[in-house]
């Protein structure tokens, strides 16, 4: 029975979706509805019911850039605060309605955007909608609350930046590519600046951001259209929106002038790393697609030039990689290179930016080309795999492209880069006057924190 | 109590604040308004499995699943885990330097050719079994099985491979032995379960030979206990034509009978007080970001009990208590609101995460509860983990504890079948065991089952007696330990002492 309903809805597919063909494989477009409220909030939805669940998002268009000023770290902090009680809510009572029904839930914060996830047997459809409303309307962070959260963030700091060997590379990175824009913070923030918070901060903030004309809702998998937008309208058109506009960051990261060089020292690194990082186009630039091929060609897999050269050949890495850190301002494309026992940073440096040359001078093959698109086509149909998955490429393209439907023209896109955009992005965002170098090495006295 | 008062403070404070907003809830005339009731659940449909065996006892397992263009393909050798290893790492370096090269193909042609489609390929040992994993849109999928059969029969072991693996891998475990996270789980191993670690130590490494290799394959890789599982987009009748083609020809090169375990378990000399916690080991790390705290403990019971039948044979079944270890499992630390997360994180914000697994085996189940915290919350979050554990054996967990938890178990397993990997997973770990595909389906209804009787009884003989082990910057938690385990003994290795190829741990 199972077979044979899986097997009409693919004729079905076949036959009424215009199929993205690439290659032999094709990917069938999602059919994405959307409606904006009369308060902002934005709503969007694909139904799927071949499995009864359902994931209910809401993306917000706040990140770790809108923190405030001594607050580094905030947006993140403010994200757990979201679990806690609101009026009608007691705290984890998201758990109540999600983990102990058979789902979960979960968030994340990045520099743009903080989204709230949970994937539920589909008869709670209506429970979550009423239950994201609530908190979009009425949370209520009380001090124990809060400061108990903020003991977990650090926990948190501390595990993924202090415990972690290349915790505080990937720091650096972020810490010293920009200089003006706020990009310059990190997501996770400061001890101290979490220690500076307080419980009237994320009143301030939940009031500044969180409002539904700053919100994107986002549904996907077991439900009945028209049952779905009366349960939005009943739990959220109620929701009203605030007066005055949401503030937004407008300083601008200016063109870089000269190189940069630094070394950042650590306890319990092993193996010293590299990076070399340039500023990227903002996530909305057509050159982003040519960018992600290249990263496909330079670090996709053991095939990929910077594995085979660096890794395989002259195994001076333990690991190497390129990869475009996207953002809706200008993001980052980061070279990184571990280095293997005996080798020296500048060793890595030498060979990446031999492979950079080389691109630059060089192009790339047909092949190459080709290759790095049947794995980019075959990355998001893993992606699409779940309903999670699929509104998670939704709300990516709500933040990074302003267009919900971004999912279904991403590989038209992909599919058009031809090996001389890749080599023309490769000369246009990468010299030598507009990159920073990091040498990050071990240094068992330098601990930034006892305790 | 605590929880009461402040929920009282927010509701007057919410007034004040959002009032306007509220007026729907307050026409109500309900102060808290309560979350709509669910609806009617709808069943969640267990896919099918289709079995078939080849000629030379190559097992397929079939799962369709077409609604998108993929497939998993997971090769199942149950004979070739590290638990057969006759020197530490081996079974891992031989399944990882399958894709390094074959007879027709060098390690670059074939990360070319799978990569070139999309696709990839992977191999590595556990502690029970190898698997090789191929995932691949199913317009690509005899392509890429033709390499994935080629690695498998005809892999050359090449000298030059060989030696980049082992120092590819020392450069990991350099990494990994500085986490103190990972750390702690090496020692637990080695300390507590009696194993090794199923990667090596950079010491065992080096001592593997390329003799060792070809002939720990020789032995090992044979199709009479192999299980080749398909999941996703193809059909019965396309799996089996190409499990044939790819797979006919790999001949038998085991006697039927398959080896036992022979597990080279380390009897260690520690000394039994019948507390909830045996042992205190500390291994120091000057100038850890944190400290990993551990609570590890062998059960003596397995994933399997095997029988033997009337006609002479033997039969498998899952072990009796298999679903309640699960579900004991799930109320201490498995997921977000389980006990340990409760008590570490969210009453106290101790840690960013608390939780404990089970690894199984045929013949032993590994209990580890893993939580990480700032050095000098070490002991109090030690004495909270043992308290845990205590309580589990000595209380009754209320239904309206266990039914959520049972309910957290059976979701995730439910969520866990959404992608054509997972899916392949989970019946790559029934066919370890030797079990029935339809386990799949009485999986839901076996965890319901349990009660809260069966989950105290369960953790009363067997969660508790087991040891704490904590990695971290000693310095900082040592007096705070002596003072919350006053009567126990508590043994410290420095991290630069640490040898964990020796049975005491400590380097000579």
């Amino acid at each position: 029975m199972n077979k044979t309903k899986n097997f009409l809805s693919i004729l079905a597919l076949a036959v009424f979706l215009n199929f993205i063909a690439f290659g032999q494989t094709k990917i069938a477009p999602l059919d994405i509805k959307q409606r904006t409220l009369a308060n902002g909030l934005k709503v969007v939805s694909v139904q799927d019911n071949s499995n009864p669940r359902v994931t209910v998002q809401v993306w917000f268009n706040v990140g770790s850039k809108n923190d405030p000023n001594g607050r580094n770290g905030f947006a993140h902090l403010f994200e757990h605060l979201m679990f806690k009680s609101t009026k009608n809510l007691k705290s984890e009572q998201f758990d109540r309605l999600t983990e102990d029904v058979g789902g979960d839930n979960n968030a994340f914060t990045s520099d743009d955007v903080t989204a709230y996830h949970e994937v539920v047997p589909s008869n709670y459809l209506e429970t979550l909608l009423w239950a994201e409303a609530e908190r979009l309307s009425n949370l209520n962070v009380d001090d124990a609350n809060f400061k108990s959260e903020r003991a977990v963030v650090q926990e948190e700091f501390r595990q993924s930046v202090l415990a972690q060997p290349y915790g505080q590379f990937y720091e650096a990175i972020q810490k010293n590519s920009y200089t003006t824009h706020p990009y310059k913070r990190t997501t996770i923030g400061t001890i101290e600046d979490l220690d500076a918070a307080t419980a009237t901060d994320a009143q301030n903030f939940h009031n500044t951001y969180y409002r539904p004309d700053n919100a994107t809702l986002i549904v996907v998998g077991d439900f009945d259209q028209k049952q779905l937008d009366d349960w939005v309208d009943k739990y959220f058109t109620k929701i009203a929106k605030p007066m005055g506009a949401i503030p937004r960051v407008t300083a601008v990261e200016p063109a870089r002038t000269t190189e940069k060089r630094l070394t950042v020292k650590a306890p319990n690194v092993p193996l010293p790393a590299v990076a070399i990082t340039y500023l990227a186009p903002d996530s909305k630039s057509k050159d982003i697609a040519a960018l992600k091929v290249a990263q496909a060609i330079l670090s996709g897999g053991e095939s990929s030039r910077l594995y085979q050269e660096l890794v395989y050949k002259q195994q001076i890495a333990q690991e190497a990689s390129f990869g475009v850190d996207e953002r809706v301002d200008k993001g980052l494309l980061n070279f990184t290179a571990v280095m293997a026992s005996g080798k020296t940073p500048e060793q890595g440096e030498k060979s990446l930016l031999a492979e950079l040359k080389k691109i630059q001078n060089a192009g790339v093959s047909a092949k190459e080309i080709e290759k790095a698109k049947n794995t980019l086509v075959a990355d998001t149909l893993r992606e699409l795999e779940t309903n999670r998955g699929k509104a998670f490429a939704i709300g990516n393209g709500v933040i990074y492209e302003n267009d919900p439907t971004f999912v279904n023209r991403e590989i038209k896109d992909l599919q058009a880069v031809t090996a001389s955009d890749v080599q023309r992005v490769m000369k246009q965002y990468f010299a030598d006057n507009n990159r920073v170098v990091i040498y990050y090495v071990n240094d068992d006295a330098a601990q930034k924190e006892a305790k | 109590m605590n929880n009461e008062k402040s929920k009282m403070k927010n509701i007057s404070k919410l007034f004040a604040a959002a009032a306007f907003l509220l007026l729907p809830f307050a026409l109500t005339g309900n102060a808290q308004e309560q979350p709509p009731a669910p609806s009617a659940p709808r069943e969640v449909k267990i896919p099918a499995v289709k079995n078939s065996d080849l000629p030379n006892g190559l097992k397929i397992a079939v799962v369709e699943r077409h609604n998108l263009p993929l497939v998993t393909v997971s090769l199942l050798i149950n004979n070739a885990g590290a638990a057969l290893e006759s020197k530490d790492g081996l079974a891992n370096a031989t399944a990882s330097l399958l894709t390094k090269g074959t007879k027709t193909r060098s390690a670059t042609q074939i990360a070319e050719q799978i990569e070139f489609l999309g696709g990839d390929l992977n191999a590595g040992a556990g502690w029970n079994s190898t698997v090789v994993t191929l995932n691949i849109t199913s317009d690509k999928l005899e392509q890429a099985m033709a390499i994935m059969s080629d690695v498998v029969l005809n892999p050359t072991f090449a000298q030059s491979e060989i030696d980049l693996f082992k120092s590819q891998t020392n450069d990991e475990l350099t990494v990994a032995l500085k986490q103190p996270g990972s750390l702690a789980s090496f020692v637990a191993s080695r300390y507590t379960f009696g194993e090794h670690n199923a990667v090596g130590t950079p010491e065992s490494l080096n001592s593997i030979a390329n003799s060792d290799i070809s002939s720990f394959y020789r032995q090992s890789y044979t199709p009479n206990d192999a299980v080749l599982v398909f999941a996703g987009d193809t059909s019965n009748e396309q799996a089996n034509l190409l499990a044939n083609k790819f797979f006919g020809s790999w001949k038998k090169s085991l006697p039927e009978e398959v080896e036992t375990y022979r597990g080279r378990a380390i009897e260690n000399n520690k000394v039994s007080n019948k507390g909830v916690v045996q042992n205190i080991l500390v291994i120091d790390l000057p100038n850890s970001g944190q400290a990993a705290v551990t609570y590890a403990k062998k059960l003596d019971i397995g994933r399997i009990r095997r029988f033997v039948v009337n006609n002479g044979g033997t039969k498998t079944l899952t072990a009796e208590n298999y679903y309640p270890s699960i579900v004991t499992n799930t109320i201490l630390g498995g997921g977000y609101s389980a006990r340990l997360n409760s008590e570490i994180r969210i009453k106290r914000g101790l840690s960013y995460g608390a939780s404990s697994g089970l690894s199984s085996r045929n013949n032993q189940t590994n209990l580890l509860a893993r939580v990480q915290t700032k050095n000098v919350s070490a002991a109090e979050v030690a004495e909270l983990v043992a308290s845990e554990i205590n309580r589990l054996g000595t209380s009754l967990a209320e239904t309206t504890e266990l039914t959520p938890r049972e309910l957290t178990l059976t979701g995730a397993f439910g969520s866990s079948l959404e992608t054509t990997n997972g899916l392949a997973a989970k019946l790559v770990d029934l066919y370890t065991f030797g079990l029935n595909p339809d386990e799949l389906n009485s999986y839901m209804t076996n965890v319901r089952g349990v009660s809260s009787q069966q989950v105290k009884d369960f953790a009363a003989a067997n969660f508790g007696g087991g040891d704490i082990i904590i990695v971290g910057d000693y310095k900082i938690f040592a007096d705070d330990l002596k003072k919350r385990f006053p009567n126990q003994k508590i043994e410290v290795i420095p991290a630069s002492q640490l040898d964990l190829n020796s049975q005491t741990l400590m380097k000579k």
